[in-house]
Parts: structure tokens; C-alpha cells; sequence
């Protein structure tokens, strides 16, 4: 220090100094202060919410889906399963690159190149943290590859989760349904919470009809994880209550058999139980493999499906309508006799034909039957006779009766979206067509409903059900297919019982009888329609109808374009004065009942036999 | 009252501490403190020994640094002070025109090893305003305040344009806290105060567009949680669950989990917070302060006015140091990339303060500049 200083000057610099000094201390402790009072809003008061904060930046719940309950057959065979299935998924917010690390999947083999603009669409609409599903369904080979390769592959993982299996393949597609993405529309049926951590839901059939009894509680887990997500620990765990498993009152070889008989063809087959509504099989055909749409078929697989002019997808038992044709005339045969308008001793010569007054053309026949009388009329499906007795009877008592047979009304079988068929009167008529003139029900109307054609439509399972009604004498057990369930995995089985229900039970037995004696000789007695299908002196009773999906007057024949040509139905059931089962089959453009429809009904009768019979629980 | 400040006795003067220039209350401080450094450092690079290692060394050698400062008479420093900052401001117009650029910061220069003059500025400026005062008298006339001003100022708008706002603001306040020392009087202080507020519009447009995000961010961090926000929200999280005793050592979710970005650095006050609570972080603040309030009590006790100013511009702008670095971690200021002094993990930095509270106690420890 160069220059000197007086005392005097030291003494004033001094003073300045440390009236700055002290004026510095004082901002000093207002600066600290500051700071602590900082601290102490953050850490005193706004402690809890802050503390909030920080939990839920560590801690993620998740849920564990619980598996999925099986489905069986009456035999306790397999329907419906899970399976694991091995999946490529992608945290987009993981990945580094994304547009390189697709690419290199391509090169990989694990990719297709056209694939990669669907998957950036996706994660663009996608939240960055969820995870998607890149590629499902990964091979042995296509993991391994993802093994060596996964320190190039951040933010991409193989999951492992249970998909649905149908090991019967297309056996029971129709009735077991199938699985499917969840939409929003299905959180109107069910609560979303059920759902947390899973992507189906039932979508068809029985997996939706009994989606809650299914699908079982999904878990939870408290995980710990860092910023990028990786579980460091767990810290709480709430285990997962599994579905509980159904089993079904279809019998797996009476189920193949329709399957079988009917391959190749359209049309449906409905076997059930007359003593207790147990549905034996149902089969539609053509068919699909649940597996393969539960696992996700691609747009353009699913429209393929969907857009099959043959509706593989479309479950013909339940919701196909066909004009029964004459399946229908034992039951019409029954209320003529039941309404005097016939009677036992009544033959009716049948010329071929059926004339109305005012008509200029007549009502043909499909052959020429001679004298008839009820159960000739049944045995050789004399239309002639039918077309008399429904013009005595009138439109009105004849769709009354019918619907006794519950036609036109849905069964409520526990399988959804069955359609109710349609019984025509005077009224349904009036109200529903838009045009005065149409709304007059015609003479002529009543004359084809005799033989079940015109506006007259059916079910499969509603001719399966009113052939019970026939089989039991007046009344029968409302169809169902679940015949258990194992509920919270207690082995205790809920069976569940169908109540009777009367339908026709003040009937006269010989009216039956004659009905019955009409059936057999269906089967059993030449001139019978189907008669040489069966083996002889089978104990069965039986219907074939034919219904006219063009009206010609010439027969169908070989050379008419498949599409146009008769549906062929038989209505049948065995043993004739013990009925166990129940058979209606429907052969779309199969031609007439004798030739399409029949040699189906045959296999199931004598499958049953072989099988021995179905034994029927003891009911109290 | 002021007589009364100049009788508190330092009474380490006489001791052995004294002989080798140790000033022993100012001695233990740091250790304290570089205690606590490797406590939260080990936290906060989740529990790697290596990590802490290389940290105890780096403290070691800073606390060397500081002894070795504190050999150098306070003659030495005045004498060095012109030279110091001379070659600061050479270096810094060489960065200028050919520094390396990382993160897009020109802050380094490579003569043989990679360094930043401007952390060298951090010891030359207030020696060397406090030299040039000292030279002269107090109060200060106006030709001294527009030279102390260009002193000042130079090396700031150099530092400044690197960017590195933090480093300026710190080396402006221990320069420009001299001047505020030495008397300069009241109307001119306000009257700067106004032409600062006057210009801050001006220096808002010439400020990068990252150092603009970031006081936009500091006004409002919720608008933007997982980008410009993220930290200091993070932070706020981590300081606030922490709560009265902390979630214990290595406990810290924030931290342990890696939700706290630069928690070796900026960010480790919040580690402290989150694991040791509010009690905690009031020792640690206690601490400073005592450091501080030694540091200003030794600028009491000197007998010079270049010790004077120098050991109160050292302990004042430390005293800045963590305000700024607290006010940041907590939300109350802009984060301006302020390290906690002594505690947080840094090279250079940690180096050159720890060198500038050896000056303190050579300002301390020394014989006289002038005899009584």
C-alpha cells in the first residue's frame, strides 16, 4: 500500500465502512429470512401436498388380469382355454429413435417394411408412456432373434399374456363365441374397474352372455419406479380372483357330428334334450375359428370375414328366419284335428292340386297322393290336404295355434341376439305393410301358411323347441346351454334347471297319437318322405319340409343355380313314446327335406344311440 | 454501536492455527460443510463409491487450495490483484474470439488443459476493486465509481456473452459490493437501480432465448411440467416432501429414483432437503451463515481498507452464492446454474472458492499492512 493516511482519514473510512457492513448484515438477514420462510411454506404447509406429489411420481398401479374362466362341455371336454401368446410391445417414450429402431426390426425379420407408417400413426395418437402392441403372436424364433438383439431394441419388450384358445376350432364358434378388443360400448355393460390391465371382453355368444361369471376380479400391484418407469420394487400386492369356469349342456360328439354332416353346407343344426331344455348341439354353418378372431384378425381378414356372402359370422341357429314349410304340418294336423275340422276318419282325395274360388290359378302339390287321411297327410306331406284344412280353420285359429308351439316368440335361450321368427295373421298384416291394398290379408295367404310358406318364418331352435312341445305331448323346458358353473372357485356346482312349461295340455292323447302314428310313418313306412333315410323300424318320429326359396312351378333340379334352390328341413325326435332328443336341421339351397335335411337328422339319431342316450339329472 | 463491533476480539490470532494462517473457526465451517457434501454427493449419485471417491478427492484438493491461499500475505494479494485480473480479461477476450464451445457456451480455453478465466474472476475482481478503492480513499469521488465501474463491467459483459448469467451476476456483485462498501453515496445507488429497471427490456432482447426461457419459466413452471418446468418443479417436489425430518438418508424417492435431474450439481440443496427435512437444511443454513458472519467480522477487524473490502466482498458475495443457489431450488429465483458453495459436486468452481476463503484467512492471519 503506496500512499499514507492521516489518522483522520483512516477514522472516516472506518465509519463509512461500517455503516455499510451493518446496513449489508441487515440485508443479509432479510435475504435469509426469505429463504427460510421459502422453506418453510414448502416444507411445513405445502408439505402434504408436495409429499403427494412425490408418491405419485414413484408409484404405479397396475393391474393383474385374472385369468379368464375355461368352458367345458357336459363331458368336462375343453371348449374355450387360455393360452400364452408371446407379443412384441413399445413404451414410444423409451425409445430413442424410433424411425431406426423400426427400420432395424425389418431388417431384422420381426417387421414387414409397410408396417412401419401404421405403427408411427399409431404412437402419434397414442399417450407416449402406454404401451402398444407392435406385433403379436411371436414365433420361437422371432423371440430369440429379439433376445440378441435387445440391447439395440430400447424401449421395446416381449410380453407374455393369456389369449383365448378354442382347441374345437370351428366346431363351436357360434355357440362359445368369441373374443375381442374392448370398446367403449362395452363399459355400457359392464364396469370399467373390472376391466383395468385387459384388453378383451366376450364379445359373442356364451363368452358374452356370461362375461361377468368369466372374467373374474382383476389384481392390483403397487409398484416403486424410477423416472423412466423401470420397477425398482413392489409394494403392495392384491392377489387376482380367476374367472369361474362354466360348463356347457353341449355334448362335444353329437356337436361334431352336426359339424361334420353339415361340412361344405349352409344351414344349421339344433339338438336338444325335450326333458329338460338342455341344448345337446347347435352348429351353423358355414363356420369360423373363434381363436383366430380373439387373437385379432387383420382389417382386411376381418372384412373378408364379414363381408363373406355366405355370413360365416351370422349364427343361423338362433337368428336365421326360414319359412319352416312343412315342418309345420304335424303342429297344423294337431289344431285341425284339436278343432274338428278333420277328423280321423276323414280321407281327402288329393288330385295334385288345390283350387280357390275366384283364384285363376290353382295351388299345386309335389306329387299326387290319392286318399289321405291326418296321418297319410303327415307321411307323404300331401299339401292338398293341408290347404284344405287351413282354409277351414282360417288364418286366425291357425297362427293362434301355431304360436302355442311358441313360433313367432323367442325361446330365451341364454345365448343372445335370437330373432322371434313370425306366425302371420289378419293383424301383423294391417300392420305392417304401408299400402292399403297390401294391408288385406288374401284367402290365398292362408291357403300357402298351411304348408308353412308365405309370410311365415322360423328359427332353427324354435323348431327344435316346438318339436319338444310335439315330443313331451304339450309341453316342454325352456332351452338353455349352461348347465354349471363353479362360482368363486368353490367346487360346488349351481345346476341350472329349466321350468316346464305347459303350451298345449288340453289335447286330446289320440289327436296325438295320430300325429305321432303320422311322424313315424315319416320314417318308418314307404311312401313316408323320408323313409329309406333311416335304418328300418328306427324308433323315431320325424318331419321333412322343403321350403321354396323362388316360387317355380317346376321342382328343383340340378340345374337351377345353387342360390335358388329349396331349403331342405327335418324336424325329428327318439325314442317316440320316451322322447331324450330332439333334432331340427336346416340345409340352405340343400334342396328339399328328404335329400339334404334328413341324412343330417340320421347321423345325430344314431350317434345318440351310439353314445347310449344323454342320462339326465335327477330333477325334484 | 460501532465502537462496540471493533472491540469483538478474533481470538484465534495468537494460536498455532494462527502460525500457519489457519483460521480455525473458519476451518471447522468447512469441513462441516465438506462433510455434508459427501453425505448428500454419495445420495446423490445413488450410492456409488466411486462417485464419492473422486468427489473427497477434489474436496481434498480444494481444501489444500485454501491453505495454500492462506500462506500469501494480504500484501501479495494487493500487489498480484492488477496483474490477476489482467490476465483474467486477456484470457476472457480470448475465449471470446476462440474458445471451445460446449452445450453452446463458450466458456473454456485449452492452453495445454481445458479451464474457464472466468472462474478466475471470481478471486481477481474483488481483489482487485478492492486494491484499486484501497489506493485512493473513501467516500468514493466520482472519477473512482466510473473507473471501478469500467473495472467491473469489462470482464462481466465478456463472461456475460458466453452466456453464463450466473457466473456474471456473481462476478458484477463482488465487484459492484465494494463500491457499495466504500460509501458510494445513496442517490447514485438509486438512481442505478432505476437506469437497471430502465434497461431491463434492453437486456431482455439481448439475453438468449434459452436464459429467456428460463425466467418464464421460473414465473410460471407449471405451464410446461415435463420441459422447461420439469426441474425446478421437481425440485419443489423434492424440498417440499422432504417436510420437517427429511425421509432419512438414501431414502429420498425424488433423488434415489432419478426424478431430480442435476442433483450432484445445481439441485443438491433439494437432496438435502427431501432427506433430512426442514431441520435439516436449517443447520445447513447455519452454517453459512457462520461462515459469513466470520468473514464479515474479519473485514471488521482489518486494519486496512483493502482487507476491509476484499474479506467483505468474498464473504458477501458467498453469502450471495447460496442465496441464489436456495432461491433457485426453492422457486424464488430463475435458475441461473448457481452451484451450492462447499457442497455441491463442481471442479473449478469449488476450487476458486474454496482458494477465496484462504485469502480470507490470510486477510486474517497476517501481520499488519500497517502497523497500528
Amino acid at each position: 500500500m503506496g500512499n499514507f493516511k492521516t489518522k483522520q482519514t483512516q477514522e472516516a473510512e472506518r465509519s463509512v465502512f461500517l455503516n455499510r457492513i451493518l446496513f449489508s448484515s441487515l440485508a443479509i438477514l432479510i435475504l435469509g429470512g426469505l429463504i427460510i420462510t421459502r422453506l418453510v411454506y414448502l416444507m411445513v404447509i405445502q408439505t402434504d401436498d408436495l409429499s403427494l406429489r412425490s408418491i405419485n411420481n414413484t408409484l404405479r398401479t397396475q393391474s393383474i388380469p385374472a385369468p379368464r374362466g375355461l368352458i367345458y362341455d357336459r363331458n368336462n371336454q375343453v371348449i374355450a382355454e387360455n393360452k400364452p401368446k408371446f407379443q412384441m410391445e413399445m413404451i414410444p417414450e423409451q425409445v430413442n429413435e424410433l424411425q431406426n429402431s423400426l427400420v432395424y426390426l425389418t431388417e431384422l425379420g420381426i417387421l414387414n417394411e409397410n408396417e412401419i407408417p401404421i405403427i408411427q400413426e399409431r404412437v402419434r395418437k397414442n399417450y407416449q408412456f402406454k404401451s402398444i402392441v407392435i406385433k403379436r403372436d411371436l414365433n420361437e424364433k422371432e423371440i430369440a432373434i429379439y433376445a440378441n438383439n435387445r440391447m439395440l431394441l430400447k424401449g421395446f419388450d416381449i410380453k407374455s399374456r393369456l389369449t383365448r384358445n378354442y382347441p374345437q376350432g370351428e366346431i363351436y364358434a357360434h355357440v362359445v363365441g368369441y373374443m375381442g378388443s374392448i370398446s367403449s360400448n362395452d363399459f355400457q355393460r359392464f364396469d370399467p374397474s373390472f376391466y383395468t390391465g385387459k384388453e378383451q371382453i366376450g364379445k359373442s355368444a356364451i363368452e358374452r352372455e356370461y362375461e361377468h361369471v368369466l372374467r373374474g376380479i382383476p389384481g392390483k400391484q403397487k409398484l416403486l419406479v424410477n423416472v423412466r418407469g423401470r420397477v425398482m420394487d413392489e409394494v403392495e400386492k392384491e392377489a387376482f380372483t380367476s374367472g369361474n369356469n362354466i360348463v356347457l349342456t353341449l355334448n362335444s360328439e353329437l356337436q361334431k357330428t352336426a359339424y361334420e354332416s353339415m361340412a361344405g353346407k349352409k344351414g344349421s343344426v339344433v339338438a336338444m334334450d325335450p326333458r329338460n331344455g338342455e341344448i345337446l348341439a347347435m352348429i351353423s354353418m358355414p363356420s369360423f375359428d373363434p381363436t383366430a378372431i380373439s387373437l385379432g384378425l387383420s382389417q382386411s381378414e376381418f372384412n373378408k370375414l364379414n363381408g363373406n356372402k355366405k355370413r360365416p359370422l351370422f349364427n343361423r341357429a338362433i337368428a336365421g328366419q326360414y319359412p319352416p314349410g312343412s315342418t309345420v304340418k304335424p303342429m297344423l294336423a294337431l289344431g285341425a284335428l284339436d278343432m274338428g275340422v278333420v277328423d280321423s276318419d276323414y280321407y281327402l282325395p288329393c288330385e295334385g292340386e288345390f283350387k280357390l274360388p275366384n283364384y285363376s290359378r290353382p295351388f299345386g302339390d309335389w306329387a299326387t297322393h290319392g286318399s289321405v287321411n291326418t296321418k297319410r297327410a303327415i307321411q307323404a306331406s300331401c299339401d292338398v290336404y293341408f290347404y284344405e284344412s287351413a282354409v277351414e280353420m282360417g288364418i286366425e285359429r291357425m297362427s293362434a295355434f301355431l304360436k302355442k308351439f311358441n313360433l313367432g316368440e323367442k325361446t330365451k335361450l341364454d345365448l343372445g341376439s335370437e330373432k322371434e321368427g313370425l306366425v302371420p295373421n289378419q293383424e301383423w298384416k294391417r300392420n305392417n305393410f304401408e299400402s292399403k291394398q297390401n294391408q288385406n290379408w288374401y284367402l290365398g295367404e292362408t291357403v300357402i301358411a298351411g304348408i308353412g310358406q308365405g309370410y311365415m318364418l322360423a328359427t332353427p331352435l324354435q323348431l327344435a323347441y316346438a318339436t319338444s312341445i310335439i315330443a313331451n305331448r304339450g309341453y316342454a323346458y325352456k332351452p338353455h346351454i349352461l348347465k354349471q358353473m363353479n362360482l368363486n372357485g368353490i367346487s360346488e356346482a349351481s345346476h341350472t334347471q329349466s321350468q316346464r312349461i305347459d303350451h298345449l295340455m288340453n289335447i286330446d292323447e289320440k289327436y296325438w297319437d295320430i300325429v305321432f302314428d303320422g311322424m313315424n310313418a315319416v320314417v318308418n313306412e314307404q311312401r313316408g318322405t323320408a323313409y329309406g333315410v333311416f335304418p328300418k323300424n328306427s324308433d323315431i318320429a320325424g318331419k321333412t319340409g322343403t321350403s321354396q326359396v323362388f316360387s317355380m312351378d317346376k321342382r328343383s333340379g340340378d340345374d337351377m343355380p345353387e342360390e335358388l334352390r329349396d331349403h331342405g328341413l327335418f324336424i325329428g325326435f327318439a325314442p317316440i313314446n320316451n322322447p331324450e332328443i330332439v333334432v331340427a336341421v336346416i340345409v340352405e339351397n340343400g334342396g328339399g327335406g328328404r335329400v339334404a335335411a334328413a341324412p343330417v337328422a340320421e347321423k345325430m339319431f344314431s350317434k345318440f344311440l351310439e353314445l347310449g342316450g344323454i342320462k339326465v339329472a335327477q330333477s325334484n | 454501536m460501532l465502537n462496540r463491533i471493533e472491540t469483538w476480539q478474533v481470538q484465534s490470532k495468537e494460536g498455532l492455527m494462527s502460525q500457519i494462517h489457519i483460521d480455525l473457526p473458519l476451518m471447522i465451517a468447512v469441513l462441516l460443510a465438506s462433510t455434508v457434501s459427501a453425505i448428500a454427493i454419495f445420495s446423490a449419485s445413488n450410492s456409488s463409491e466411486a462417485f464419492l471417491t473422486s468427489h473427497l478427492i477434489r474436496i481434498g484438493l480444494s481444501i489444500l487450495a485454501m491453505i495454500v491461499a492462506a500462506q500469501f500475505s494480504p500484501l501479495f494479494y494487493s500487489r498480484v490483484a492488477p496483474w490477476l485480473y489482467a490476465i483474467c480479461l486477456v484470457l476472457l477476450i480470448a475465449v471470446f474470439f476462440f474458445g471451445e464451445t460446449r452445450n453452446n457456451a463458450t466458456r473454456w480455453i485449452h492452453i495445454g488443459i481445458s479451464f474457464q478465466p472466468s472462474e478466475f474472476l471470481k478471486i481477481a475482481m474483488p481483489l482487485v476493486i478492492a486494491k484499486y478503492i484501497a489506493s485512493g480513499s473513501i467516500p468514493l469521488n466520482n472519477t473512482n465509481i466510473m473507473a471501478s465501474l469500467v473495472l467491473v463491467f469489462l470482464p462481466t459483459a465478456l463472461i456475460f456473452k458466453q452466456p453464463d448469467l450466473g457466473t456474471s451476476i456473481l462476478i458484477a456483485f463482488s465487484g459492484l459490493v465494494i463500491v457499495f462498501l466504500s460509501g458510494i453515496k445513496k442517490r447514485y445507488l438509486f438512481s442505478a437501480i432505476i437506469l437497471f429497471l430502465g434497461c431491463l427490456p434492453f437486456i431482455w432482447k439481448t439475453i438468449h432465448p434459452f436464459q429467456q426461457q428460463r425466467v418464464l419459466t421460473f414465473l410460471d413452471p407449471e405451464k410446461d411440467p415435463l420441459g422447461a418446468g420439469y426441474h425446478i418443479i421437481q425440485s419443489k417436489i423434492a424440498i417440499g416432501s422432504g417436510g420437517l425430518f427429511g425421509k432419512g438418508w438414501l431414502n429420498g424417492t425424488q433423488g434415489q429414483l432419478d426424478f431430480l435431474p442435476e442433483r450432484t450439481t445445481d439441485f443438491i440443496f433439494s437432496i438435502l432437503a427431501e432427506e433430512f427435512g426442514l431441520v435439516g437444511v436449517l443447520l445447513i443454513i447455519l452454517i453459512y451463515l457462520f461462515i459469513v458472519g466470520r468473514g464479515l467480522l474479519i473485514a471488521i477487524n482489518s486494519d486496512d481498507l483493502f482487507s476491509r473490502l476484499a474479506a467483505s466482498s468474498i464473504s458477501l458475495t458467498f453469502f450471495i452464492y447460496v442465496f441464489v443457489n436456495i432461491g433457485m431450488t426453492t422457486g424464488l429465483l430463475p435458475v441461473v446454474g448457481v452451484p451450492l458453495p462447499l457442497i455441491s459436486k463442481g471442479g473449478t468452481s469449488s476450487f476458486t472458492l474454496m482458494a477465496s476463503l484462504g485469502i480470507l484467512m490470510s486477510l486474517h492471519t497476517h501481520k499488519r499492512l500497517i502497523p497500528r
